[in-house]
């Protein structure tokens, strides 16, 4: 695993960590983090666009975390489906397969459109969440 | 006699004429050269379109003025429809040292409206817009790319339900106090019975032309009212810093004011300001082609001391148009010295115009 992907992983967790806790919405942490991104990046990509990046998100996580064959992206860009039942990471409150797909969506995103946009992107669909904490190279797009 | 109907009545006209007229505000374009193109800059509160062939730099053009005036307190709305999608189009504009991360989202949202059209029609793609500038109040708009709006919507409605579309856009957004631009790729058949130009306030033309080796960028203000606007093609350039234009002029017409009236410069001679209307024009040069010896020094023009130094600083003119007349003279004195040497070299016979004839005829005029 390189550097990127470490710092990219760390931020799911962060991210995930922000809506483990929280008992409305949708099934678990990664339901709920990509309801988020949907919300966000909807109006930005359009459905079809967001549809798309989540769903090369999915196909990637899955090579790695086979918890998540069961998951499909609805027609209106909405994960639906469960994730098979696996070992949590640190907190116990996010189950690894979770962390990987939101880091391969934040992965893609970073690809496309750099850092910095990104993260910018990621702090408006988390406005609460402070990432100025995180190891996280700003603004190496540029 | 009442105390009203002592007023004369061109006094009363004066007095009822006298608000002041509607003022233009002018935006910064944010693009080097332009807005000395656009007769100082963007018109606030118009309607524009900005049209041209793939590859001409409308989109990077429409994020440059973006980003210029764009702020949290007047943000930006940029509506991108079922063109270039906006992640790849990020991930491009960003490369140019105007983006500016920080205002995305912030300062300027983007919109994808590409669901929206597909599914609706032209009036459902109104209610869209209405719906995030009212929830917005930007200060800019921008539509990427109206002209697939206009494709898909003439394929279900009316030319008049789209003029009827366009005209309800522009009142909206003018009345809601928006900057708007229009993005779309027209040829200049389309012009003519286009409702779209018709309403539109300004119309930015961009070309690409082959030229030999090279392909030139140019810049055509087809259209800007209220505003006079340099006419012809200007070229463009797109660099790291996005669109550069260059004016045809150079920059060298514009409105300046002129006085109708210029103010004479006195030559000394009294019966020969007299001719001249009185004295030499202000910032011209003048040519005083005499015979050496005695009379040069009695006729050479003597502007007063103090207008000298009032008027001229050093030896070369302190104002443009001084400059210019100068090198004017020169060229014009370099010509007909060159022509007399081409004369002199072809004909075995010479013949020299007397230059005192006319230095003879001031003195005598002026002992007179």
């Amino acid at each position: 695993m390189n550097r990127a992907t470490r710092k990219l992983k760390t931020l799911a967790e962060h991210l995930l960590g922000q809506d483990a806790s929280a008992t409305e919405g949708p099934g678990t942490a990664a339901f709920r983090a990509c309801e988020r991104f949907r919300h966000t990046l909807s109006s930005l990509l359009g459905g079809a666009g967001y549809r798309a990046l989540l769903g090369r998100a999915l196909l990637l996580a899955t090579a790695k975390a086979p918890e998540l064959a069961g998951l499909q992206v609805s027609a209106d860009g909405s994960l639906i489906g469960a994730i098979a039942v696996e070992p949590r990471s640190g907190s116990g409150l996010v189950a690894d397969s979770e962390v990987v797909l939101i880091a391969h969506f934040l992965d893609l995103l970073v690809t496309f459109i750099g850092e910095a946009l990104t993260l910018r992107l990621v702090q408006d669909a988390w406005p609460k969440a402070s990432l100025d904490d995180l190891e996280v190279d700003k603004g190496q797009t540029k | 006699m009442s105390k009203h109907s002592a007023v004369p009545p061109h006094k009363k006209q004066k007095t009822l004429s006298s608000p002041a007229k509607v003022k233009i505000r002018q935006l910064a374009s944010g693009v080097r050269g332009l807005d000395d193109i656009l007769g100082g800059g963007l018109p606030e509160f118009s309607f524009n379109i900005i049209s041209g062939a793939p590859g001409c730099g409308k989109t990077t053009l429409a994020h440059q003025i973006l980003f210029a005036n764009a702020t949290p307190e007047k943000p930006a709305l940029y509506f991108t429809v079922l063109g270039e999608p906006a992640l790849k189009m990020l991930r491009y504009q960003q490369l140019y040292s105007f983006f500016d991360p920080a205002k995305v989202n912030k300062a300027i949202r983007f919109i994808n409206l590409s669901d929206v059209v597909l599914q609706k029609d032209l009036s459902g793609v109104l209610d869209e817009i209405i719906k995030e500038v009212t929830a917005s109040k930007p200060s800019l708009v921008v539509v990427d790319s109206f002209r697939t709006v206009v494709r898909k919507a003439l394929g279900t409605t009316g030319e008049t339900d789209l003029q009827a579309f366009v005209q309800r856009l522009a009142l909206f957004l003018t009345s809601w106090q928006a900057t708007t631009f229009l993005i779309g790729e027209y040829t200049e058949g389309e012009l003519r019975d286009n409702p779209v130009f018709t309403v539109a306030d300004g119309l930015f033309w961009l070309t690409q032309n082959a030229e030999r080796n090279s392909v030139v960028r140019k810049l055509q203000i087809m259209k800007l009212r209220g505003q006079a606007s340099v006419p012809g093609l200007h070229t463009i350039r797109i660099t790291g810093d996005g669109v550069q234009a260059f004016s045809r002029t150079l920059g060298l017409s514009g409105n300046r004011p002129r006085s109708l009236k210029r103010r004479r410069l006195s030559t000394g001679i009294a019966e020969l300001d007299k001719m001249m209307g009185g004295g030499s024009s202000k910032a011209t040069a003048c040519s005083c082609p005499v015979r050496r010896g005695r009379e040069s020094r009695r006729s050479r023009p003597s502007f007063s001391p103090k207008v000298c130094a009032t008027e001229s600083r050093g030896s070369l003119p302190s104002s443009r148009s001084a400059r210019w007349a100068m090198w004017r003279a020169r060229t014009r004195l370099a010509s007909i010295s060159r022509r007399r040497k081409e004369r002199e070299r072809s004909s075995s016979s010479i013949c020299v115009r007397s230059t005192s004839r006319w230095t003879r005829r001031c003195r005598r005029s002026s002992t007179q």
